[in-house]
């Protein structure tokens, strides 16, 4: 604080004026006043107020003879003259001796007067002194603040200046195993990793500026360690000093750590460590771009896992799994994706590849896997089909992808397994036009479009219409007409089979009722229905009792025709059914008998009452052929069975195969399929043309 | 026998006055206003780096020096800098004004102070700076107080440099050449250093550390003194080392200091050219 001298304007300021000052100034007790003067080359005080009496306790008359230098000890030498200074006021900060001795810190502030021997000495001292007490604030609050961090377990930073720190608390020091002594200034700047160092500055830089920030950074420790943090940057002004930060740091590794393996999880095989279907999808996404090449998909299915599986345990089908992910591994390309689609299945997906390398890849595979693993003292060579894609342009999306792989495996697998199979530009417009039938049929089904055609079957003793077979037509909306032989397999291969066998079920049922309600006794005695092997299942009679519930007819309206290679997928299980189909009263007849291999003990435990000869057979007695059509019919005789034989399709068939013993006739040459209205008509007129 | 007699101490003793000193530095001042402006203003309560990079960025040469220190190695920035507030920010309110004073007293002006001054002063700042957390002291306020403690030097040096230049060359170790410097001039020039500061109105917790370092059992002085033993042992050829824990009422130890040593060696240069601003 300075002073300016002027020199008194007696003119301006009135002596009255100037005593009321002296006065107040001469009795003040908050101001401590004392004026000093050169004498004889030493500085003597010559009067001092109240105040100063009272702060420094000399009597009045003491005071007066009291040398300057005597009052500031700590003055020495001829360091009075910085204090008592001819031309200028001065101000220190300095002890001050009291009579008792007892020194008192103060802050002197002189002031000399215009003949420079004389100076006027204010004394203030510190002890109340504003600025002790805002330093000792602001001790307090840094105090404050570093036993607040000191043992909070939240990894703390205090700012000095800029990137420099004046804090850390024990919580950081144990997160970059580091001692403060290293971290304090900037040494804490060699802890932030190298690449996040500069975006850490850009916060730090914000926070002074004023902002609040915030920044994901890797610390790394002292041993090497590398622990992901947040760090959250707070602004912290000091009046007079300036501008800092609070930095609070938050450990995030192990949470990351947590959220990684659940994305890991969520994306791979727990059993292989392989990505699984959902990753897989994601990768071709990634790097599929529709109109290029160079992407190519190996679909691998392991044959015979099943046999492992059921033979050997699921511990050792999934310890062939994981060997078999495990030489997948070893045998593709680095860089190249091995993903478990699921189940035995698994997908190899290779960048810029040709067709030629992804087919040598897969050759490389097959090799890899045949080599023989050992599972519970056995050895069994995994063989896989495999089925290989190469993105051309035809595909537009990523998926395509790996469905035309999927069905380049089945083709594979289809045409005798260990094959590696290409899915070529016809292949896969086969595969799209089946995919579409698909969908065709299915709608058909739901909008029973299906509709069904009847072909009586005629008895050779009388020659009369006995029964009808129920057959199912299909009059596709634009490829006109399908044959059973085209959209049956396709039922049964796209699982809509269920489906369709309810319909001709239930459709078979009904026409029945209505026959029955139109004509009476000349309505056709009985239907027969097509069951596929994949209907045999334990809802089939509960099926075929609702069907016969529903429509009011007794079961022996129905005979139900299976075929021999479907009974004999699951002789057991079929044996059962039948007798369960048997007892509710439902007729049963084997169809395309002698196609398949039964054995004819197994035949004989069978509930069935009538083979149908199949139409080969049938169509054999043209050439002369009549052994088998012969045996099977006898041998249905001695079983006491009946017969019907199919695909009768001239006069001359017919008197053979009654003369044969065959029990029922059906042809093209008797009678083609009719619809049910027809039927009915038909029925009707042979029933007129009848005695 | 003829005896020589000693020279008369009075004969000896140049026309020194302290008080032509200490005026000579309002003399200075008044030759860079703005630096006067902002030592005035920089340690106030309602200061803003905005308010001071406005004064500042009228003094284009502090200005530059001001940035380049926000720059430096030492506080970390690594050239982030770009703008004047933010310097201010960046180094803080007293450095700012520390800055200011070696201007407007013209340390920065070599040709016009003793040899060897700013080698010396960059070592004291910086071994200040580190050592400070051990003194429960804030590093940057003891940055300033490194700076500026040699400036009482430049002082002495400014109006008699000859002499000066003798006491030098006679008293390498800066506690004997202060007693010299009482001797010589009736103040020593780190006391110089106090009043000159204490006269702009630098904060008393700053100036009493000045005034304690040669009281050898003054906690208060010991980080000063500390420090000046490390810029000694850096920059004082075939210097006989003090053990540095009778410096520091016990602080310290050897081994404390030989980081200290390497970061002051390690900033030393960058520094100073911030504070000279070449």
């Amino acid at each position: 604080m300075s002073v300016i001298i002027s020199e008194p304007d007696d003119d301006r300021v009135p002596p009255a004026v100037v005593a009321s000052v002296f006065y107040s100034a001469s009795v003040s007790d908050s101001l401590a006043l004392v004026v000093a003067e050169m004498v004889a080359g030493r500085a003597g005080v010559t009067w001092a107020n109240t105040g100063a009496v009272e702060l420094l306790g000399y009597g009045v008359d003491d005071m007066r003879a009291l040398p300057v230098d005597h009052l500031f000890p700590s003055l020495g030498g001829g360091e009075l003259k910085l204090l008592l200074r001819r031309e200028r006021s001065a101000r220190m900060t300095l002890p001050v001796r009291t009579a008792s001795g007892a020194m008192v810190q103060s802050v002197v502030t002189t002031t000399p007067s215009p003949g420079g021997r004389m100076w006027t000495i204010r004394i203030v001292s510190t002890t109340n002194e504003q600025e002790r007490a805002l330093r000792a604030t602001a001790d307090a609050h840094e105090r404050r603040f570093s036993t607040l961090t000191e043992r909070s377990p939240v990894p703390t930073l205090l700012s000095e200046q800029g990137m420099r720190l004046a804090h850390v608390n024990d919580a950081f020091c144990s997160l970059v195993g580091r001692r403060a002594e290293q971290l304090l200034g900037t040494g804490w700047i060699d802890t932030v990793h190298d690449e996040d160092l500069e975006a850490v500055i850009e916060q730090v830089s914000a926070a002074l500026d004023g902002e609040e920030a915030e920044i994901q950074a890797r610390l790394v420790r002292e041993d090497g360690g590398i622990r992901t943090t947040v760090i959250r940057f707070a602004h912290v002004f000091t009046p007079g000093v300036g501008a800092g930060f609070v930095g609070t740091i938050e450990d995030i590794t192990d949470r990351l750590a947590f959220e990684a393996k659940l994305a890991h999880q969520a994306n791979h095989d727990p059993l292989t460590g392989l990505p699984n279907r959902t990753l897989l999808a994601q990768y071709v996404a990634d790097r599929f771009t529709p109109g290029t090449g160079g992407l190519a998909c190996l679909f691998l299915d392991l044959d015979n896992f099943k046999v492992v599986n059921d033979s050997l345990g699921h511990t050792a089908g999934d310890e062939l799994l994981t060997e078999v992910a495990a030489r997948l591994g070893s045998v593709v390309r680095p860089g190249d994706l091995v993903a478990r689609f699921g189940g035995d299945e698994f997908v190899v997906v290779c960048e810029n590849v040709d067709q030629a390398a992804a087919v040598a890849l897969a050759e490389r595979i097959s090799v890899e896997l045949a080599r023989p693993v050992r599972l519970g003292g056995v050895d069994v060579r995994p063989y896989a089909s495999v089925g290989v894609t190469v993105q051309t342009e035809e595909h537009s999306f990523a998926e395509e992808l790996i469905r035309d792989c999927d069905i380049a495996m089945y083709q594979a697998k289809a045409g005798g397994k260990g094959r590696i199979t290409v899915l070529d530009q016809r292949a896969r417009e086969q595969a799209r036009d089946k995919l579409r039938l698909v969908a065709e049929l299915r709608d058909a089904i739901e909008r029973r479009d299906i509709t069904l055609l009847y072909q009586p079957i005629f008895s050779t003793a009388d020659g009369r219409p006995v029964a009808v077979e129920s057959l199912a037509r299909w009059t596709h909306p634009e490829r006109g007409p399908l044959s059973p032989a085209v959209f049956v397999p396709l039922a049964e291969e796209s699982g809509l089979i269920a489906g369709l066998g309810l319909l001709v079920l239930d459709e078979t049922c009904r026409q029945l009722a209505e026959w029955d309600r139109l004509m009476g006794a000349a309505a056709p005695p009985r239907a027969n229905v097509n069951v596929s092997a994949l209907q045999l299942d334990g809802n089939l009679p509960s099926q075929v009792a609702a069907a016969l519930e529903r429509h009011g007819l007794h079961p022996s309206r129905i005979s139900i025709e299976i075929t021999e290679s479907a009974l004999m997928k699951d002789p057991d299980a079929a044996r059962e059914l039948l007798h369960q189909l048997r007892d509710q009263g439902v007729e049963l007849a084997i169809d395309d008998f002698g196609t398949g291999y039964s054995s004819l003990a197994y035949l004989r435990h069978l509930p069935v009452n009538c083979l149908k000869v199949d139409r080969s057979f049938v169509a054999e007695l043209a050439h002369g052929h009549t052994e088998i059509a012969s045996a099977v019919i006898a041998l249905a005789r001695n079983l006491n069975l009946s017969t019907v034989a199919e695909g009768v399709e001239t006069a001359e068939q017919a008197a053979e195969l009654a003369r044969l013993g065959a029990t029922y006739l059906q042809g093209f040459s008797l009678s083609q399929p009719m619809t049910g209205p027809r039927t009915a008509v038909w029925f009707a007129s042979q029933g007129e043309s009848t005695p | 026998m003829t005896v020589t007699p000693f020279p008369a101490r009075a004969e000896a003793a140049p026309q020194f006055d302290l008080e032509k000193v200490l005026s000579s530095i309002d003399t200075m001042a008044a030759q860079r206003p703005v630096a006067a402006q902002i030592v005035s203003v920089a340690n106030s309560d309602d200061t803003s780096a905005k308010v001071l990079s406005r004064i500042l960025a009228s003094d284009v040469a502090l200005a530059s020096r001001v940035m380049k220190l926000a720059n430096s190695a030492y506080f970390g920035m690594r050239g982030r800098v770009t703008s004047l507030q933010f310097a201010v920010t960046v180094v803080g309110f007293t450095t700012v004004r520390t800055m200011a004073t070696v201007a407007l007293t013209e340390l920065d002006d070599e040709s016009r102070l003793p040899e060897n001054f700013w080698d010396v002063t960059t070592s004291l700042a910086l071994a200040c700076s580190s050592l400070a957390p051990r003194f429960g002291e804030r590093p940057q306020d003891a940055l300033c107080i490194g700076l500026l403690a040699q400036m009482g030097t430049a002082l002495l040096h400014h109006n008699d440099a000859e002499g000066y230049a003798e006491l030098m060359a006679e008293h390498h170790d800066f506690t004997t050449r202060r007693t010299a410097e009482l001797r010589r001039y009736g103040i020593n020039s780190l006391r110089l250093t106090a009043v000159a500061l204490e006269q702009w109105g630098f904060p008393h917790s700053m100036t009493s550390r000045l005034n304690q370092v040669d009281d050898f059992t003054s906690m208060e002085g010991a980080l000063l003194r500390g420090a000046f033993e490390v810029a000694a042992r850096l920059t004082t050829e075939d210097y006989d080392t003090v053990p540095i824990v009778r410096l520091t009422c016990g602080q310290l130890r050897e081994d404390d200091l030989v980081p200290v040593l390497d970061a002051v060696r390690a900033d030393a240069d960058e520094l100073r050219r911030a504070m000279l601003g070449d």
